[in-house]
């Protein structure tokens, strides 16, 4: 049993590997424009950590790649791709915002759970065509989500600009020009902030933090998967399918069945991805609404090895990055963009890492039993 | 005014015909190469670095080099690591987007975009521009469409009558019968996949350099996807690859001239490509077969 313990070490190892040749990709990449490595990780760490509020910028930040994340490895677990998560949370979040402006009157605890419900079945809706394109025409899920993500920024784009746009944003007449975006959200469907809860144990987030019980919620949502994927038949069937639909189609279990609603669960999680901005930092929904959240998922469920604690920790890693690649741009000069590099990198060597230490342990157990029989 | 529509459909069509017939080589080889987008990014914005710096032969060369580099990327890590191949490309296509954000800070000082590049002198085929109702097809030309579509009988001719394209096939459909009869495979699938990089950075920069002489962030639009899609459509053949690659620039400039007249919102034009990539992939048109071997990481037994 204690070797046991040694390979569930190995597999650990893999994401720390993946960190550490993206770290050193990135030393390379910032010394390639002149700059000291050393210097700006430095102040990536300082930046990121040394104050309360930016620690609460940084789990602000993770909260939309929590629930994306976990999007993405949904539809992972059982054999499929989700790229698409991109635009179902655009979809999502746009119905959202046309839930929350269109309905007056209603109660909070009415109006915020239903835009919350809206948004992901938005989700799902986007998630649905690209399933059934994959089970009944065998067309790769890949390329029709991506193909519509970019159907999605251009409806997007003519809801917001065409037909929702908010004509009296009490601008005075020939001052500066109004904003492209929808009216904003009543007040009722507004996630409330942490701030009260917080200070109750004593901690005081200023007012420019908006970290919201999404957060919260999203760290509910992945004990809830995890579960759901371990401890439910339909978590069964799903890893089943995943690991091998010839084999479980044998055990009795039908992969399309399966397939389609986890990529539909994987369509109502992402969906919510964009709320956490939404309803607390926007309250309404404009052209340029955060992009990016979906293929960053991609990255965070990789990170995680589609393993829901995992996940939360990516995205809190990815928070991280991103919260210290502000500080850098700001204060070394280098360009924000290095945190794009460096998740590509990760994606990489995460994968290559996992691969080999996958096949080195397969051939420890061959090896072992072998060993056992003699 | 026929002949207008099929030029411009050539001219915009031309970057999804690069791609897709890139597309042909690796997935032949039996590697899905959905990287083909990053490939695409990278050609066209190193393509407008090398064309700014040092003219256009020079941009074609970089877009190339740099093309090639992330095609040995996916090679290693799906072909040698035999990892997911989807994963790989998509990780690149996330890489390229960075890369090439990061260096045009570097180079240009915007994210965004590059200067303004000056391209290829045009080109006229001899003979056939004396033919007056053929003028637009065959004057006025960018020297890289009469290149791309050169590529096309030549890459049938290697696909399907030299030993290196047989050779390539066999991989890509049984991978263990290649490998029993000795062929190499996984250095065959390496220049499968480095021969799509080659050919996505060339599209790539024809996109920056020739057709709208600078690189502007985003210019690919997808068409890397599409190409895939194309290629599917043309059944993995590099003649059916062209006719589906001129489906998608006809459908793309036809648009142009509905945004022109206004009856549409121009944002449902642009769903077109992208519509119709669904269509074509959904086999509403007709259904098609892969190599079967395709996508599947080639194992060999391990001692």
């Amino acid at each position: 049993m204690r070797k046991r313990y040694r390979y569930v070490a190995l597999e650990l190892a893999s994401p720390l590997v993946a960190i550490a040749f993206a770290v050193l990709v990135g030393a390379v990449v910032i010394a390639a424009i002149g700059k000291d490595p050393v210097e700006v990780y430095r102040i990536m760490f300082t930046f990121a950590f040394r104050r309360l509020d930016s620690v609460g910028i940084m789990l602000f930040g993770a909260t939309p790649l929590i629930f994306s994340g976990l999007a993405v490895a949904i539809s992972f677990r059982a054999g499929l791709f989700n790229i698409g998560v991109e635009g179902q949370y655009l979809i999502g979040t746009f119905l959202a915002a046309l839930a929350g402006f269109a309905l007056k009157g209603l109660p909070s605890f009415v109006h915020l759970p239903l835009v919350i419900a809206v948004a992901a079945l938005g989700g799902a809706l986007w998630s649905l065509l690209p399933v059934y394109l994959k089970v009944r025409r065998g067309v790769h899920e890949v390329i029709s989500t991506i193909m519509l993500n970019y159907i999605a920024f251009s409806l997007i784009h003519y809801l917001i600009a065409d037909v929702f746009m908010d004509r009296q944003q009490g601008l005075m007449p020939g001052v500066g020009n109004p904003l492209i975006r929808t009216p904003k959200i009543a007040p009722s469907a507004l996630m409330p902030r942490m701030h009260g809860f917080l200070a109750l144990f004593g901690v005081d987030l200023p007012r420019h933090v908006y970290l919201n019980w999404f957060f919260p919620l999203g760290l509910l949502l992945a004990v809830a998967v995890h579960y759901l994927i371990w401890r439910t038949a339909f978590g069964y069937e799903l890893r089943a399918v995943g690991h091998n639909p010839a084999a479980a189609e044998a055990a009795g279990i039908d992969p399309a069945a399966v397939q389609i609603r986890a990529f539909l669960l994987s369509g109502l999680i992402a969906g919510v991805t964009g709320l956490s901005d939404l309803l607390s930092y926007f309250g309404y929904m404009d052209l340029d609404f955060p992009k990016g959240y979906g293929f960053t998922g991609i990255a965070v469920a990789l990170m995680g090895k589609n393993n829901p604690l995992g996940i939360v920790l990516a995205a809190l890693l990815f928070g991280f990055l991103n919260r210290g690649a502000e500080g850098v741009q700001t204060f070394a000069g280098v360009p924000m963009d290095t945190v794009v590099i460096l998740q590509g990198v990760m994606i990489l060597s995460i994968v290559v890492a996992s691969a080999v230490m996958g096949r080195y342990i397969r051939r420890q157990e061959r090896k072992e039993a072998l060993g056992a029989s003699w | 005014m026929v002949s207008e529509l099929l030029a411009s459909a050539i001219r915009m069509g031309l970057p999804v015909l690069l791609a897709a017939l890139g597309a042909v080589y690796s997935e032949r080889s039996g590697v899905v190469n959905i990287g083909l987008e990053g490939m695409m990014i990278m050609g066209s914005f190193w393509g407008a670095v090398g064309a700014y710096y040092a003219g256009p032969l020079a941009g074609m060369a970089l877009a190339v080099a740099a093309s090639v580099l992330m095609a040995l990327v996916h090679a290693a890590v799906s072909v040698t690591f035999r990892v997911d191949q989807i994963v790989s490309g998509v990780a690149l296509n996330i890489l390229a987007y960075g890369v090439a954000r990061f260096s045009s800070i570097a180079l240009f000082q915007k994210a965004t975009m590059s200067p303004h590049v000056q391209g290829f002198t045009p080109i006229n085929i001899p003979g056939l521009d004396q033919i007056p109702w053929l003028k637009p097809l065959v004057t006025n030309l960018s020297p890289l469409v009469v290149v791309g579509f050169l590529l096309v009988p030549l890459s049938h001719w290697v696909i399907e009558k030299t030993v290196f394209g047989l050779r390539l096939r066999a991989v890509g459909e049984n991978p263990l019968a290649a490998d029993t009869l000795g062929l190499k495979v996984f250095h065959l699938r390496y220049a499968g996949v480095l021969l799509s990089g080659v050919l996505a950075g060339l599209a790539g920069a024809y996109l920056s350099v020739e057709h709208t002489g600078m690189y502007v962030e985003g210019m690919t639009q997808g068409k890397g996807y599409i190409a895939l899609a194309a290629m599917i459509f043309g059944n993995w053949s590099p003649v059916g690859a062209m006719g589906a690659a001129l489906l998608f620039g006809f459908a793309e400039s036809l648009s142009f001239r509905v945004v022109e007249s206004a009856v549409v919102p121009y944002q449902f034009i642009k769903m077109i490509p992208y519509a119709l990539t669904l269509v074509v992939l959904a086999g509403v048109l007709k259904r098609t077969t892969p190599p079967a071997a395709d996508g599947i990481p080639y194992e060999r037994e391990e001692a």
